[in-house]
């Protein structure tokens, strides 16, 4: 074959795919997921396979980043046509009207059928009865155990702490300032992160977050404040997000954790020893379950171009083959009648499955970030020894009382 | 002059002044702009939106957080000046002495400052954990300590540990600035003053420092401004708490904006440190207008 020949081959094989290029319509999505297993990968590979009409193109967002890179193209308006969000913030940009209204289209959807989603991720995505995203996992928190340090401790690690009395005692004999050992570890950090795994110990208490400043929400603290001042957590947990304190559980100085199933690669991989998961513990005599949930939601951004394939992207997102793919990384179906087949931690996972019965979603709330916020606050004024927990959680209830009379959650 | 030459003149001229008024004026306007108005999302992709005159100012003046970071960027910056003009002078001079590998080292040392914040911010977090930190380790192995210092979880030290890891930071920039300012000292000022009979001491008091002194208040002025803006070290290393205690106005005017969705009120946090940045900066040009003349 000549050259010439050759180039206008090639000429005509790069105009074919040219025009295909043309009728193919990108669909951009912004996650923050960069580990390769996670399901958005295998998801968006199949998406793109399965059609002709649309292609995703993802860009990958820092976890950290991703609420102000949403701000800033808001502020910009190049908002991408797909994203994903953390729950909690999904009420504070529908009730700015920054995310379209999808309701109709999962009324009208063949492929989504709400009945079967679990509540809490549900309620997440609803505000003044619109829904505005939908969820694409969730998780919840659980308790991380070291059974190695269990028996040399002379604990039975088949008989994990059921209540905060048996925690508070399992602590105190794990603790081994010698050895370097805190009993327990949890996140106290300054961001949502220490909210999210303080409202589980709230609500087993029987406390709300309408009711900050009543006795048992001051216990549900006290019993926080209690752990780090006698010495069985660590008082670096004020400084630690949740990544952190699973760093140092696995590094064998926390015997036990407070975290969710999202770390279960990480400590698969990096935990040499026997690690192991229970449900979180109830309140001595109230014995109520609770953990929080959490996860992040598929929303589309208002300004999107491509709304339609955004929302048949959504729907390809939420079969089982997709969700199936989810616990690879640890992350749950939102949706109760998805089974994963033969799971990887097949343990852990019938734990997380049992502890997502008692999840409960943060919010709805336009405010939430400012609900959160002095809630931390008193968490870290009290853990610090700044103010007894009494006093700080008062002064949170006065924080955020004005803004849920305004608008209650 | 020549009126052939002005066309030209003028494109040179308009040049940086359009630059300058996209790149710097700009921002800066929409900012104060932005300070006076209530942002919400809803309004923010817009220019106009609700003026709410100084509303957002008087609301972070009563926010008891707000007047706790100002003292915080206050003593963050004074403690960054007086440490890095004078650890920064102390190693200049000893650079300044021949010895093998001095000029390798000085540049050795230059290569903190050339990494970002970022990396400093978890290399320091490293090194100031409190069980396995090497801080502590050292410490304790010197029997200074007997109890872990929790560099990052006491409300009372963790300013202490960001400014150390800032001075640490920023210092070898200052070192450079001032090591630049010695080798334009004369040498024969100090043989002058050798033979009038001058030690050490006195030749460092009557030469060096008058010598350096424009330079030494340009460091300072430019070290209060490298300080007014850190953020990324902090963010790595406390994120600015615990409970603030670490916390300084471009972080909290990060977190009032992406974190609170509190627009107006980042807006006002930032107009704050523009002015003060702004004053440090006139002091900065004319010191430099005196070096010139000088």
């Amino acid at each position: 074959m000549s050259i010439r020949k050759l180039l206008a081959g090639l000429a005509v094989v790069s105009c074919l795919m040219a025009s295909e290029a043309i009728a193919q319509k990108v669909i951009t999505l912004w996650h923050p997921y960069n580990a390769e297993t996670d399901m958005i990968y295998y998801g968006i590979k199949t998406f793109n396979e399965s059609q002709k009409d649309y292609r995703i193109e993802a860009r990958l967002v820092p976890y950290t980043q991703l609420t102000a890179e949403m701000i800033k193209a808001v502020a910009t308006g190049t908002p991408p046509d797909l994203v994903t969000l953390n729950d909690p913030v999904v009420a504070s940009f529908a009730s700015q009207e920054q995310l379209i209204d999808i309701t109709d289209r999962i009324k009208n959807s063949k492929v989504i059928n709400l009945s079967v989603y679990f509540k809490g991720p549900q309620i997440s995505g609803v505000w003044e009865g619109r829904r505005y995203s939908i969820a694409r996992e969730v998780n919840t928190l659980a308790l991380y155990y070291n059974a190695d340090l269990f028996r040399a401790k002379g604990l039975d690690p088949d008989k994990p702490p059921k209540t905060w009395a048996e925690v508070r005692a399992a602590a105190e004999k794990l603790t081994d300032p010698a050895g370097r050992v805190f009993g327990i570890g949890f996140c106290a950090h300054a961001s949502e992160q220490s909210t999210f795994q303080f409202l589980p110990w709230l609500w087993q208490a029987g406390g709300s977050i309408n009711r900050l400043d009543s006795p048992e929400s001051i216990e549900a603290l006290q019993f926080w404040t209690d752990l780090v001042q006698k010495g069985y957590a660590s008082k670096d947990v004020i400084n630690q997000q949740q990544n952190d304190v699973t760093n140092s559980f696995m590094a064998g100085n926390y015997a036990m954790a407070v975290g969710g199933p999202w770390e279960l690669p990480r400590i698969q991989k990096d935990a040499k020893f026997d690690w192991r998961v229970t449900t979180l513990p109830v309140k001595d005599g109230k014995n109520i379950q609770a953990s929080s949930l959490g996860g992040f939601h598929f929303a589309i951004p208002k300004g999107a171009k491509e709304i339609d394939g955004a929302f048949r992207a959504i729907e390809f997102m939420s079969t089982p083959a997709i969700f199936q793919d989810g616990w690879r990384s640890g992350l749950m179906a939102p949706r109760s009648d998805v089974e994963i087949k033969a799971p990887l931690w097949p343990k852990a996972y019938a734990v997380f499955r049992e502890q997502m019965k008692y999840a409960i979603q943060r919010g709805p709330h336009p405010q939430w970030p400012d609900l959160s916020r002095p809630i931390q606050i008193a968490i870290q004024e009290a853990l610090t020894g700044v103010k007894p927990p009494a006093q700080a959680l008062k002064e949170a209830a006065q924080k955020i009382q004005p803004i849920l009379a305004k608008q209650p959650l | 002059m020549a009126p052939s030459r002005s066309p030209l003149l003028h494109v040179f001229l308009v040049a940086p002044v359009v630059y300058l008024l996209a790149m710097v004026g700009f921002p800066i306007l929409y900012n104060v702009a932005m300070s006076v108005q209530d942002v919400t999302l809803r309004n923010l992709a817009q220019l106009v939106r609700p003026f709410v005159g100084l509303d957002n100012f008087r609301e972070l003046i009563g926010d008891p957080i707000f007047r706790k970071v100002f003292v915080n960027s206050l003593a963050f910056v004074g403690v960054n000046v007086a440490g890095q003009v004078s650890l920064g002078l102390l190693a200049a001079l000893f650079f300044a002495e021949s010895f093998a590998g001095a000029h390798f080292l000085r540049g050795l040392l230059l290569a903190t400052w050339m990494l970002p914040g970022l990396v400093v911010g978890a290399l320091w977090k490293w090194m100031f954990a409190s069980q396995y930190g090497v801080v502590n380790f050292v410490l304790a192995a010197l029997h200074l300590i007997r109890e872990p210092v929790h560099w990052l979880s006491d409300p009372a030290v963790a300013m202490a540990s960001v400014m150390i890891a800032h001075v640490w930071y920023i210092m070898p920039f200052s070192m450079i600035l001032i090591a630049a300012a010695l080798t334009a000292i004369p040498q024969d000022l100090y043989e002058a003053a050798a033979l009038d009979g001058a030690g050490p001491l006195a030749r460092f008091r009557y030469v060096t420092l008058p010598a350096l002194r424009p330079t030494l208040l340009a460091v300072a002025c430019l070290v209060t401004i490298y300080s007014m803006r850190a953020f990324d070290m902090i963010f790595a290393l406390t994120q600015g708490g615990p409970l603030d205690s670490s916390n300084v106005l471009p972080l909290l005017s990060y977190q009032f904006s992406f974190q609170q969705f509190k627009f107006g009120m980042g807006a006002a946090v930032g107009t704050f440190a523009v002015v003060f940045v702004l004053a440090v900066a006139v002091v900065y040009v004319r010191t430099l207008k005196q070096d010139v003349r000088a």
